[in-house]
């Protein structure tokens, strides 16, 4: 599913169905997902389309841009330890096409649970996507139309114990790398004094031929102090 | 050089070279102070506002200035001073409701209870902030109307501001007939809210029995949602519970009263009579 196609095209997956249908010199873009209907009229003499995850971030609607992994099991680590962890996100599917080298989103989907959470207090915490993720010590098989694999190395920078429940990701640091069969990034967590955390996403795919997402958070970018993201609230 | 050369009345070159001194210092103290508002202030006032709060501030400086070097120059300014008091005692009395604002207003931007876009309600009005200017805050209210509100009035008056947290709590009341199920309808009304993909699942929601009212069993409903969604979130919810409710066999009941009377009541039994027909000629 992930990847380019030259329309007219029709693709069906899950509950998921896309099609573009050529109507004299436009094209015709159509999509059904859990029941809900995108009709769209597209002028343009291109056909080259583009289906990729994107940043989870985007459903029901766009209201922040950090996403929060419960950890079904805590994950304790030892003083001075790196180790890594693989969790899964959820995701969220973007079209796109393409015209004159220039990429226009034309419509996002996800088949994931949407919720969301606060991270911190109610006086200056942050609201957060949240979704309840298993612990895995290797990569999961996942539903790449669904989920995606994130591998967590953990740094525990102090000479204390730590205990791991959640993970805060910033979405505009987010690298997305994608094949057929997984979607994958790839973060570190940091753990220094007082139980705080710094997650940071590194720009490196999982395996090499995976390709990279379009980032539209990255590409909507204006002023961001920070890809970063400081758990200070307990991790 | 002789700096007691009398160069006119009896001012000296040394008076003059002072008056000048002091008007420099004043300019200066005047600049530096503007420059120093215009920073600290840049993201709080706009910059029209800024800029008339600035020009007026460097005016008073060298309006006390000037009144500082009339001795210097042989000109006695208690009369001036008695005029100027005068005349800033009638401009004071005619626009104390003006400096009263803008002072408000002043106020309003430095403790900042509110900023443009943030859902307030000040004075009974309930809406988006559109500006807050340095006389008066403008509101649109939930229906569209434009309500512009004196500083003073909004100085003294409570605010709430609905946005100010990032998160809100949000709180119904749901009765139900004493012989449904309350287990049942604490079990579903939290489903619904778990299912909601706007409603927070930390803080965690709270769904119990409150109350044996006088005609329901009252069951307290409380979650939290990201504050700019209140509204929605609210509106959609309760008549999701009330449906879902009813779809599960569990109802609102209506305001009841048993009544017992102490002797078994005497009565007739009145047959049910059909009207009449009324013949029309």
């Amino acid at each position: 599913m992930f990847g380019f196609h030259e329309a007219p095209v029709t693709i069906e997956k899950d509950d998921i169905l896309i099609s573009f249908e050529k109507k004299g010199d436009s094209l015709l873009y159509k999509r059904t997902c859990n029941g809900e209907n995108v009709n769209k009229i597209l002028l343009t003499e291109s056909k080259r389309i583009l289906i990729n995850p994107i940043e989870p971030l985007h459903k029901p609607k766009e209201m922040t841009p950090y996403l929060l992994l419960e950890l079904k099991r805590p994950v304790v680590v030892e003083p001075k330890a790196t180790k890594k962890i693989f969790l899964t996100f959820p995701i969220e599917i973007g079209i796109f096409i393409i015209g004159r080298e220039e990429s226009k989103s034309l419509d996002i989907m996800t088949l994931a649970k949407q919720k969301l959470t606060l991270y911190g207090e109610v006086r200056g915490g942050v609201i957060c996507k949240h979704y309840a993720s298993d612990v895995h010590s290797s990569l999961p098989a996942v539903d790449p139309v669904r989920e995606g694999v994130v591998e967590l190395t953990i740094s525990n920078t102090t000479a204390r114990w730590h205990e791991i429940t959640q993970v805060v990701f910033n979405a505009y640091g987010m690298k997305i790398y994608y094949n057929e069969n997984t979607v994958a990034m790839r973060a570190s967590m940091r753990i220094y004094t007082g139980g705080i955390g710094e997650i940071e996403f590194y720009d490196s795919p999982l395996y090499k031929e995976m390709s990279k997402s379009i980032e539209l958070y990255t590409a909507r970018r204006i002023k961001v102090a920070t890809t970063k993201f400081i758990m200070e609230w307990g991790l | 050089m002789n700096l007691d050369i009398i160069l006119f009345g009896n001012v000296t070159l040394l008076d003059l070279i002072v008056v000048v001194l002091i008007l420099v210092i004043a300019m200066l103290i005047g600049k530096a102070i503007s420059l120093n508002l215009r920073r600290s202030l840049k993201d709080k006032v706009k910059k029209e506002h800024l800029r008339s709060v600035t020009k007026m501030i460097y005016s008073i400086i060298i309006l006390i200035a000037f009144i500082l070097i009339l001795p210097i120059l042989g000109i006695d300014p208690s009369g001036l001073l008695v005029a100027a008091g005068f005349l800033g005692l009638i401009i004071g009395l005619a626009s104390q409701s003006v400096i009263g604002n803008l002072v408000a207003g002043i106020f309003l931007v430095i403790e900042r209870p509110m900023k443009v876009g943030d859902q307030v309600e000040v004075e009974g009005k309930m809406g988006y902030v559109e500006d807050v200017r340095i006389m008066s805050t403008i509101i649109r209210t939930y229906d569209g109307v434009f309500v512009r509100i004196p500083n003073e009035k909004v100085f003294t008056t409570n605010i709430s501001n609905l946005v100010t947290h990032v998160a809100r709590r949000l709180e119904y009341t749901v009765g139900i007939r004493y012989k449904d199920d309350a287990d049942k309808a604490v079990i579903i009304i939290k489903g619904i809210i778990d299912k909601h993909p706007i409603t927070l699942k930390n803080p965690e929601p709270m769904v119990f029995v409150k109350e044996l009212g006088n005609s329901s069993v009252d069951i307290m409903v409380r979650f939290w949602v990201p504050s700019p969604e209140w509204y929605p979130v609210r509106r959609e919810l309760l008549w999701k519970i009330k449906t879902t409710l009813e779809e599960n066999g569990i109802f609102v009941p209506f305001p009841q009263r048993e009544v017992w009377f102490k002797n078994e009541l005497e009565g007739r039994l009145i047959e049910d009579k059909k009207p009449s027909k009324v013949k029309s000629k």
